[in-house]
């Protein structure tokens, strides 16, 4: 009958009555622990937050958006006109939402009052179903009004509180940019993103572009198919069309899922150098307390010949040592964790963000200590159990 | 009293190397030792004494010759078995007293109850009468630093005693106290073997050997006398 209970007992009194040594020894794997679970945590947080704002602007994997320029090229030369957004509707089967969007600058004139809008968009009626962002207050623009060029503007709310301040805007006549508009709707409330406020824009009937922003060219297109899998069909017939048009490849195209594969390899990056360096620490943590081991070995000579003495076997005496480094490097893991947690939170909630536990590294922590603690204890422990007692209870610190 | 023999040695012989030279500790001892037996080992430094006491608890095996133990051939065992038998039926009391500095009392007195599996309860209370009986109720819970000598040595018998060993060897039990902690230490022993318990122990004391029953001394690894206390 082997009585695991006991000689976990003794290692754990041994260590308490030896604390600043215990902790000590066991910095290292504290240290690691420590450093992974917070940078972890802070990229498990960056990540969700990625996450969310990329699900916030699209609707997920469906969507897809095309740019002008080629992959990778620094030229801002814009060549997507209003015409190829018609074509693609035409072509692209399974289309749910397409949406060009010209992108300028207006300025706002109401009676007296004068306002210059962060962004002024060009946009088709399928923005609020691309961008989930409705009217709450009035309506969103139509299909036909925006074919019909109708003089209508949908405006978001830091502009609403600006020009009309409490007082509803909705069928209120405006300038921008010199031309008449009605006020038909007011945007949901957006927030900042990364310091941008979302709520300062205007949005105008994409027919309009030319004639308010003095733009024809499409700054980017977002499209959305019916189902996922039919994205990379959707690709195929988006080049076709466009090549056939522009007679070259002078635009590219990125999926959701690709945004979210480029955060994803970063982060991923970034923890495999994260566990490099833990895995380091850990190796180094790990021959710390084997070392500490050892010493505690040779002082403790007298009490293993003692404990040999009055009836322990060497598995006794072998569990006690073990299970001493096992608990030591267990407690440095549980310390890490605590206090790269309480980092990793402290460090984002600085930045306004949320820090995520990654629980997948709190996991692995508690297993890797343990592998460490076990393997490194394992010599000292075989090194106490053989010893003779005789020479043992002889032995003179 | 019963005649029934607890150790039996039969022409033991323990060699061992210091360096390159070779020490003969014990040289062909014979001795039977039956319960309620309290045998005093005397004998000059280096005559075997100590090696004589290993080899009888157990803690040594002798190069050639049998130990028996409760009619048990020692010789056989393995060093698993060897444990048991110093858990169970071996109680070592030590000259510099090997308390656990770490432990109290009490707990002190427990371990070799832990090694023998007895569970909490039953071992704290039996740790608690043995401690009465060497008259130290009322410093169950103290470390060995905040006792003296004696009160040490007596935490230490409390240990030997905890198993109900069939015997009891103490090596040089009163060589680290002074005359007073001694002779109680002593009264003690002679206590415990009116209840029964059988003991040895190594003295280099005669005043102390004569409160025993038995004297066996030692010349260079070998008996040269054992004779009756008058």
């Amino acid at each position: 009958m082997i009585n695991l209970i006991e000689p976990f007992k003794i290692a754990f009194k041994s260590l308490i009555s030896n604390k600043l040594r215990s902790i000590l020894t066991t910095l290292g794997v504290i240290i690691g622990v420590a450093a992974v679970i917070t940078l972890v945590s802070m990229g498990e947080g960056a990540k969700s937050y990625i996450m969310n704002q990329i699900g916030s602007w699209g609707v997920g994997s469906n969507s897809l958006t095309i740019h002008p320029g080629k992959e990778n090229s620094h030229s801002i030369e814009l060549t997507m006109t209003y015409e190829d957004a018609v074509a693609l509707r035409q072509k692209v089967r399974n289309l749910q939402y397409l949406m060009p969007e010209f992108v300028g600058r207006g300025r706002l004139v109401y009676g007296k009052m004068e306002y210059k809008p962060g962004y002024t968009l060009g946009v088709s009626a399928d923005y609020p179903f691309a961008y989930k962002q409705k009217a709450v207050e009035g309506r969103f623009f139509s299909a036909a009004e925006d074919s019909g060029r109708k003089r209508v503007a949908v405006i978001g709310k830091t502009v609403a509180r600006k020009i009309f301040g409490e007082s509803s805007p909705i069928g209120e006549n405006i300038k921008i940019n010199g031309v008449g508009f009605k006020v038909i709707g007011r945007l949901e409330e957006k927030g900042t993103m990364l310091t941008y406020d979302m709520d300062d824009m205007v949005l105008i009937p994409s027919t309009l572009s030319e004639l308010v922003l003095g733009t024809n060219k499409i700054w980017e297109m977002f499209i959305t198919v019916n189902n996922d899998n039919q994205v990379p069909q959707a690709i195929q017939e988006i080049k076709k069309t466009l090549i056939a048009r522009h007679r070259k490849e002078d635009f590219h195209i990125h999926t959701q899922q690709g945004m979210i594969d480029i955060v994803n390899n970063i982060l991923n990056a970034m923890t495999g150098i994260v566990s490099a360096i833990a895995a380091i620490s850990l190796l180094v943590g790990g021959i710390g307390i084997m070392n500490i081991m050892l010493v505690a070995v040779t002082e403790r000579t007298r009490e293993i010949g003692i404990r040999k003495a009055i009836g322990a076997k060497g598995r006794d005496i072998f569990l006690q040592f073990v299970f001493e480094s096992v608990l030591i490097t267990m407690s440095g893991a549980f310390i890490g964790i605590l206090t790269g947690t309480l980092a990793a939170w402290g460090i984002m909630s600085y930045l306004k963000l949320e820090a995520v536990i990654a629980w997948g590294a709190v996991y692995l922590a508690c297993l890797v200590a343990f592998l460490v603690g076990t393997f490194f204890g394992v010599y000292p422990a075989m090194r106490a159990s053989k010893l003779d007692p005789v020479e043992a209870l002889r032995f003179e610190v | 009293m019963s005649d029934k023999t607890v150790v039996r040695i039969t022409d033991v012989k323990r060699t061992y190397y210091m360096g390159k030279v070779e020490v003969n500790a014990l040289c062909g001892i014979n001795l039977n030792i039956t319960k309620g037996e309290f045998v005093s080992i005397m004998g000059p430094s280096g005559c075997g004494k100590s090696t004589l006491m290993h080899i009888v608890g157990c803690l040594d095996r002798p190069t050639s010759g049998h130990v028996h133990l409760d009619e048990v051939d020692v010789d056989e065992l393995d060093d698993n078995s060897l444990a048991e038998i110093r858990n169970k039926k071996v109680g070592f009391v030590f000259q510099t007293f090997n308390l656990l500095p770490k432990l109290n009392a009490i707990e002190n007195v427990e371990l070799p109850l832990i090694y023998a599996g007895v569970g909490f309860d039953q071992r704290r209370k039996k740790s608690a009468e043995l401690l009465e009986i060497v008259g130290l109720s009322d410093r169950i819970y103290h470390k060995p630093t905040e006792l003296s000598g004696g009160q040490s040595q007596r935490v230490a018998i409390a240990r030997s005693l905890s198993n109900d060993p069939s015997i009891i060897l103490a090596d040089e039990p009163t060589g680290n106290l002074d005359s007073k902690s001694g002779d109680e230490i002593i009264h003690l022993f002679q206590e415990l073997n009116a209840r029964g318990i059988t003991l040895i122990i190594v003295t280099h004391d005669q005043e102390i050997a004569n409160h025993s029953k038995r004297i066996v001394r030692l010349k260079d690894g070998l008996i040269i006398s054992d004779e009756k206390v008058k």
